[in-house]
């Protein structure tokens, strides 16, 4: 059986960074399965048409065996969702708002499913809301205002914040919430991934070259460290001098 | 009608509620009475109408058909997401709060009633009708209101308790669907709902206060149904009542056309018609 996994990712994979499949291609392999079942959960976009579509063109049948499940259209789709989640190999969550997210969850008890689907070995992953969520604290500026505190579902232990270079302010934001009281965690960049195997940070991946990501916490002094982590960039590191042919298949 | 609807009427209760059982311009109803129905209710010159398509997450689809509908009348439209506010940057409780109206519409009443609790909207919904601004809205949008209706929200019919500002059940789409109302019936004839109303595509109940003070139809035939517990497992239905609304839909006028023909303009028209 596989360990539990959750790989978040700070910001890419098909939704943010088409083309670059590098990110998709790793959460794909985790899975150690030739042909994987992988489940899209778009709810975070309130199953927006266009980000499901996307997913069906980025996970294609050739490679994986696709599903998404709507929870704003139950009377059609999957009838039982504990059951089609337990079956997968990989569950993918999109991003939008993560308020919303959790509240759809909660009332179709998804949050349970999705942590009996660990548990079993079921990789899980997801960009922005659908990478803060898996966290006991997160950092969400999806939401009027300044970004704000919002309790996630409490898989992995920490806090964390997506787009940490990025969005304006999310970094000091970060740093503020933990030397207020927040967990300490992490803050990952747009095209970084953070692999967590069990409860523990496993590696950080990424999908662009200088991608980047840091872990927040207060030392015995109480004083707060931001140390930036080591990162594996997952492509060929000189795209460049390869052969035409080969750097348009990538 | 003054009397109803007068300002003699609000300064005694100003709290507003109009229910449909379906249609208006997110079902792309033909009539756009009960549409007009809801601004008029405001008895306001120019009224902010504010749209809410939470329970169908928020699609572009309904969003353009409501500015497609209200953009060009006298009132001041817009749209609460709450899938996006952070692009929007919407205080989303300051701006319900601010309406005169506002307009709900169908999905999933458990995901709606969900995602509100999590935003804080179900205590701003009880507030905004407290201060007289109108609440509508069709389906789940319809039901919420109530103590409880039956909703697909998880697949096959089911009770789904709601906000309860108003007293009683409601359950939609009457006429439209085979599968609901037994599930309704069931429901009030064994008290797991309390007895209420069943209301038609184009049917609408009005509410001031807590009391029920008239039923209005965008088409002939429509109906609100009251549905009562009647003992041993039975419920006795009594027709309610309906006012047909100015500009309501005309019944189906003979044509000399056949039907493909028709249904091939409807469709050339990008016009899915449901009445």
């Amino acid at each position: 059986m596989r360990s539990p996994q959750i790989v978040a990712f700070g910001g890419g994979g098909f939704s943010m960074e088409w083309g670059n499949t590098l990110l998709d291609d790793y959460v794909l392999a985790l899975t150690g399965v030739a042909r994987p079942r992988v489940c899209f959960l778009p709810t975070a976009s309130g199953d927006a048409d266009h980000y499901v579509v996307r997913f069906y063109r980025a996970f294609a049948a050739s490679r994986c065996e696709p599903s998404h499940i709507s929870l704003f259209r139950r009377e059609t789709g999957v009838g039982d969702p504990r059951a089609h989640l337990l079956a997968q190999d990989l569950i993918y969550v999109g991003g939008g708002s993560l308020v919303s997210l959790l509240g759809t969850w909660g009332a179709h008890r998804i949050d349970e499913y999705l942590r009996e689907a660990w548990a079993a070995g079921v990789v899980l992953c997801g960009g922005s809301a659908g990478a803060l969520c898996w966290f006991s604290h997160a950092l969400s500026g999806f939401h009027e205002g300044p970004a704000r505190r919002i309790e996630g579902l409490g898989l992995l232990p920490w806090s964390s914040a997506v787009h940490y270079y990025e969005e304006e302010d999310r970094r000091e934001r970060f740093i503020e919430a933990i030397s207020d009281g927040m967990p300490a965690g992490y803050g990952a960049g747009d095209s970084a991934a953070l692999r967590f195997v069990g409860t523990e940070l496993a590696e950080v991946v990424s999908s662009r070259p200088r991608a980047r990501a840091a872990f927040v916490f207060a030392d015995a002094s109480g004083a707060i460290v931001e140390r930036q982590l080591p990162v594996r960039y997952l492509g060929v590191s000189a795209v460049e001098d390869l052969p035409a042919e080969e750097a348009v298949a990538a | 009608m003054s009397e109803v609807y007068g300002p003699a009427a609000r300064a005694e209760d100003p709290r507003r509620i109009l229910a449909m059982g379906g249609g208006g311009f997110t079902m792309q109803e033909r009539s756009d009475a009960l549409d007009r129905f809801v601004l008029e209710l405001t008895g306001k010159e120019v009224p902010r109408i504010c749209f809410l398509p939470t329970a169908s997450g928020d699609p572009r689809e309904q969003v353009t058909r409501f500015y497609e509908r209200f953009g060009d009348w006298r009132c001041e439209p817009s749209m609460l997401s709450l899938f996006h506010l952070g692009r929007d940057r919407i205080d989303p409780i300051a701006h319900l709060l601010s309406q005169d109206a506002v307009y709900v519409g169908g999905g999933s009443m458990r995901n709606m009633l969900a995602i509100w609790r999590e935003h804080g909207i179900d205590d701003a919904m009880r507030t905004a009708w407290e201060r007289g601004i109108v609440l509508a809205g069709l389906s789940a949008g319809a039901m919420c209101w109530f103590e409880g209706g039956v909703s697909m929200s998880g697949g096959a019919p089911e009770v789904v308790h709601a906000l309860g500002l108003l007293p009683g059940s409601l359950s939609v789409h009457l006429g439209g669907e085979s599968e609901r109302l037994p599930v309704y019936r069931e429901a009030v004839a064994t008290g797991k709902l309390p007895p209420g109303y069943a209301a038609d595509d184009g049917a609408a109940a009005v509410y001031h206060g807590t009391s029920l003070v008239e039923c209005v139809a965008s088409r002939r035939g429509a109906r609100v149904v009251r549905v009562e517990a009647a003992g041993d497992g039975e419920v006795v239905e009594i027709p309610e009542p309906i006012r047909l609304l100015p500009g309501a839909a005309a019944p189906q006028a003979p044509s000399s056309e056949p039907a493909d023909i028709l249904e091939l303009r409807a469709l050339r028209a990008g016009r899915h018609r449901w009445d």
